[in-house]
């Protein structure tokens, strides 16, 4: 019994190989896909955070005082002056045509005003239509002016003959120190593509499950496919489906390396748990491929299907915008999404660097997917043997 | 030339052009709305799309993360910087804790996601006219969390520093309103444009819906040939034509159709989703319409010379679903287009998405015209005109060997 269901699994399995060498869709849609990801995501984030964007000053005063504030905007990390603007309407509609993220207005009398004790303000407008661009660009600005301040009050204050041991005690009487747990650089690359290129493993891993399986019942070879797994079901999908285990677990443990060896991102437990993590990651993924396969076993349907299931998973995860935000009624499907999980052991174990024992839950969440594939067994295998479905 | 051709005169041959078309045109619509799966990606897709991802990013902003306390100082100042903490929008304190063991706990079960921890000095260091530190601790798993809570603390911080600094320059015996600019001899005050409340979904839902357009224009039309291919019709269509122009009236009348589709479409899409969701709106609708144009063009016929090289209906599917995300990115709505590197840029110029989010964002929630958008505007018309072209190329390639 034992040894006949090897030998069908072992059947089933060359024949898919030999299946996946006849087209280049399978090489395409599984090593060639992940690869230009990891070439695209790794170069596109390559430098962290956006430095240096383009801003512009529109200065109306024209004193010294301006210049170095000026001179001293253009030093700061994040931003570059790039244009020197007349007025208001001409800065705001190189902001529309994007060829500045934000700019400062200085008006005139501006240190006149200073030199007087007469407060003039400084009007930094950032465009928050891009929103990344737009916030950092607001901290970065208003970091600058605060450190402009800062000079100007530290003159006044010697000026006025006060203690120099009291000053920074006026100009900064509390000091925020912040520490930024796991990405103490607030590095874009990192907290994107920790769950970016999973997100990519997984609509591949849906897609490609269902076109396995999917394609033998579009060209009536189900049948076919059964007969050669000696009628067992069970050993049919195993043998079927075991190939891409392999392949997506290692390309997802490549992804694993890449990340936390090649580009040194923050590993705070030991990478074998993500190795871990990524197998099980494959494995739930393939079970619902399954069942959407087992729901309609028409080949158009379910990668539709996956689609719009796999596209929501980028949501779900919860990482771009937190899941307790979401509205209610649609808060309570996150569970269903294995990324969700993922996301959670990856948060515990490479960004906190937690012990295990916090992400148990998860990981048999993880496992539990696995138990899907049950409820469509005699599903599926009718329609393997009655091929009784549309093909288009 | 055929030979029939050479008797007609202009006109004729004009209206047997048009004809051609009109025939075309309509016979696309026959297979459009006789394939179930391309009614899916074409109209539902379209349809629930737009609505369904509003509807999840609606709340458009976090507020009252929760957060956890160590209050070491205990003293009267420190709770009224807790206080002051607590009262933004941004944070709520979940948590008080008297160790920061305890509140360490709790940020691993993510019961919390931030720290305020005060030192045990804080009273006594502001007492004794020094520098307090507080310390905080930002969950940075998604950066809106980092975001809410930086924002809380720094607000309170200032406010809070401020009443100090007033304090201690009374004592040096500067007051009034000398006080007050010696406080803040230049006040900045920054003002966020286009999106007033930082919203995520005013942020992302517009690049959004051009991408909707733009991949169910893909998929639809690339499921369409690869149908034909499939079956081996593909020839069938042109066969009895296929003159000189054959070709062209199969993808004007082909193009025609979609276009008259995806205009009704686009204008829920574009301008009815925007207002429903109350996503920002203030481009004029004739501006949209006309970058729209273009636009729906330039996908067409990008969608249809690609289409070609797919042998079966699911292929792009499978294949370029995943490209979604690239053109996402290469957008430029979230790293900005200024920093992203010549190569990937260069690469991005190819796809009408990248131009169409371009100019969307900026009519639509800059508030510009035609005039703003002109480069993407005459990018769109030379991407319309190199895909035309290609078009032809790979039709009449295709249809040679078809037969």
């Amino acid at each position: 019994m034992f040894q006949s269901l090897i030998s069908a699994i072992t059947n089933t399995i060359g024949r898919e190989l030999r299946r996946m060498v006849s087209r280049p869709i399978y090489l395409i849609g599984t090593v060639l896909v992940m690869a230009f990801c990891f070439v695209f995501f790794l170069t596109f984030f390559s430098e962290g955070q956006p430095n240096k964007m383009p801003i512009a000053i529109v200065d109306k005063d024209n004193s010294s005082l301006s210049r170095q504030f000026a001179r001293n905007l253009d030093c700061t990390q994040q931003s570059e002056i790039v244009m020197k603007l007349g007025t208001h309407t001409e800065a705001r509609r190189e902001m529309q045509k994007g060829n500045i993220y934000a700019f400062v207005e200085i008006d005139k009398g501006f240190a006149q005003k200073v030199m007087t004790n007469q407060r003039p303000t400084l009007k930094i407008y950032v465009n928050n239509g891009y929103l990344i661009a737009g916030s950092l660009l607001l901290k970065d600005i208003s970091y600058m002016s605060a450190l402009t301040s800062g000079a100007v009050q530290r003159q006044v204050l010697r000026a006025r003959g006060v203690d120099e041991s009291r000053i920074m005690g006026i100009i900064q009487p509390i000091v925020i120190d912040t520490h930024q747990i796991g990405n103490p650089w607030a590095n874009y690359g990192i907290y994107l593509l920790n769950v970016l290129l999973p997100g990519v493993l997984q609509l591949m891993i849906l897609l490609m499950t269902v076109f396995a399986i999917g394609s033998e019942f579009k060209e009536r070879t189900a049948h076919q496919w059964l007969e050669n797994a000696e009628n067992s079901i069970f050993a049919a999908v195993t043998g079927k489906l075991l190939p891409y285990t392999i392949i997506f677990s290692t390309l997802g443990i490549i992804s694993n390396i890449l990340l936390y060896r090649y580009m040194q991102y923050p590993m705070n437990s030991s990478i074998g748990w993500m190795f871990i993590t990524t197998i099980l990651y494959v494995m739930a993924y393939q079970a619902i491929a399954i069942l959407f396969m087992g729901i309609t076993p028409v080949l158009r349907d379910s990668v539709t299907l996956t689609a719009f299931y796999g596209l929501l998973g980028f949501t779900y995860a919860g990482f771009t915008f937190p899941i307790e935000q979401l509205p209610y009624m649609s808060r309570i499907f996150s569970d269903l999404f294995p990324i969700r999980h993922y996301f959670n052991i990856y948060v515990n174990q490479a960004l906190h660097g937690t012990s295990i024992q916090m992400s148990i839950i998860p990981l048999i969440s993880l496992l539990a997917f696995n138990i899907l594939p049950l409820f469509v067994y005699h599903r599926l295998k009718n329609a393997a043997i009655h091929q009784n479905y549309p093909v288009n | 030339m055929s030979t029939s051709n050479h008797n007609m005169n202009p006109l004729s041959k004009w209206i047997s052009i048009a004809k051609d078309i009109i025939s075309i045109y309509r016979n696309e619509f026959k297979v459009v709305f006789s394939d179930r799966g391309v009614v899916i990606i074409f109209i539902i897709a379209s349809l629930v799309y737009p609505a369904l991802y509003c509807g999840l990013y609606r709340n458009e902003t976090l507020v009252n993360t929760p957060i956890a306390v160590v209050d070491n100082s205990a003293t009267a100042q420190s709770r009224k910087l807790l206080r002051y903490i607590d009262a933004s929008p941004d944070v709520q304190i979940a948590l008080r804790c008297t160790s920061m063991d305890e509140a360490h706990k709790a940020f691993d079960n993510r019961k919390v996601h931030g720290i305020v921890n005060i030192p045990a000095d804080f009273d006594k260091k502001i007492q004794k006219n020094e520098q307090a530190t507080v310390s905080i601790y930002c969950d940075m798993s998604s950066f809106l969390y980092y975001r809410a809570l930086m924002q809380a603390s720094n607000y309170s911080i200032l406010d809070m520093g401020k009443e100090i600094q007033l304090k201690r320059l009374n004592a040096q015996g500067i007051t009034g309103q000398s006080a007050e600019a010696t406080l803040e001899p230049v006040p900045f005050k920054g003002i966020g444009l286009y999106n007033g409340g930082m919203g995520f979904a005013s942020f992302l839902m517009p690049a959004i819906l051009i991408l909707i357009i733009h991949q169910t224009l893909f998929f639809g039309i690339s499921m369409l040939a690869g149908t034909s291919r499939e079956e081996n019709r593909f020839h069938v269509l042109v066969s009895s034509k296929l003159h000189r122009g054959g070709t062209f009236r199969v993808i004007i009348g082909k193009a025609l159709c979609y276009l008259s589709m995806y205009l009704i479409f686009s204008y829920y899409i574009l301008i009815l989703v925007p207002k429903l969701f109350n996503l920002p709106h203030i481009g004029l609708s004739m501006d949209i319409f006309q970058m729209l144009i273009p636009f729906l063009l330039a996908t067409i016929f990008f969608s249809m010379a690609i289409s070609v090289f797919f042998p079966n209906r699911e292929t792009s599917m499978i294949i370029f679903l995943f490209f979604s995300l690239i053109l996402l990115f290469l957008s430029g709505f979230s790293w900005p287009q200024s920093n992203i590197n010549v190569f990937w840029k260069t690469f991005s110029w190819m796809f009408p998405a990248v131009h169409g989010i371009q100019a969307y964002i900026k009519i639509n929630t800059l508030g510009g015209t035609l005039h703003t958008i002109r480069f993407e505007y005459l990018s769109l018309w030379i991407q319309t005109c190199i895909y035309l072209i290609i078009t032809a190329i790979v039709y009449r390639w295709q249809i040679k060997r078809s037969q």
